[in-house]
């Protein structure tokens, strides 16, 4: 797969173009990355966390607590995003005095 | 995923080259925060999520538990950084 790819059919020809869809693929790029770092995450805690015991298969309580352990991780790692954010803005802040 | 068209990087003109190096610089920045939220979440559920799983939603003292965890752990990177200036001399 090239790097420097675009997801549209037509090859950018232009500086502006050629810019977009630089951007664009970097974009995408990105957020897919984070989105797997996210994912295995949620997998590692909550497959700690739901099935302690691997049985022979996925019993319904284990299923359950493997949803609510995913919604979970995600609420939390947005309190962890807001709180590190704000954070930063107060050192940020306090740097700039 | 998508056909990949290829992109010929010689068309940028020198404007859109100094955009896309701003832009990139930007979006090296968003990610390293990024990695610092995921490696944060990672270590702060392990001490602040310890019980059963019993819903989606956090509650009042898990949420708590994650601002706390997030300042205490900006609090002793900064120590550690301090501590480091002053062995340097």
């Amino acid at each position: 797969m090239s790097f420097f790819g675009s997801g549209s059919s037509s090859t950018p020809d232009s500086s502006k173009e050629v810019k977009d869809a630089i951007v664009k693929q970097l974009q995408s790029e990105t957020a897919m990355n984070n989105a797997r770092i996210l994912i295995n995450k949620v997998n590692e805690h909550c497959f700690a966390k739901c099935v302690p015991t691997p049985g022979s298969s996925l019993s319904a309580n284990e299923q359950t607590c493997l949803t609510d352990c995913m919604e979970k991780y995600i609420a939390f790692w947005n309190e962890v995003s807001r709180t590190h954010h704000h954070r930063m803005g107060l050192e940020s802040k306090k740097m700039s005095l | 995923m998508d056909a990949q068209t290829q992109v010929d990087v010689s068309k940028l003109n020198e404007a859109d080259k100094k955009e896309l190096s701003q832009i990139l610089a930007n979006e090296t920045q968003k990610a390293t925060i990024q990695q610092t939220v995921h490696s944060l979440s990672d270590v702060c559920w392990k001490k602040c999520i310890t019980g059963k799983i019993t819903s989606g939603r956090l509650d009042q003292a898990e949420e708590t538990c994650a601002q706390n965890c997030v300042e205490r752990w900006m609090d002793s990177n900064l120590a550690v950084l301090k501590h480091l200036e002053a062995l340097r001399g």
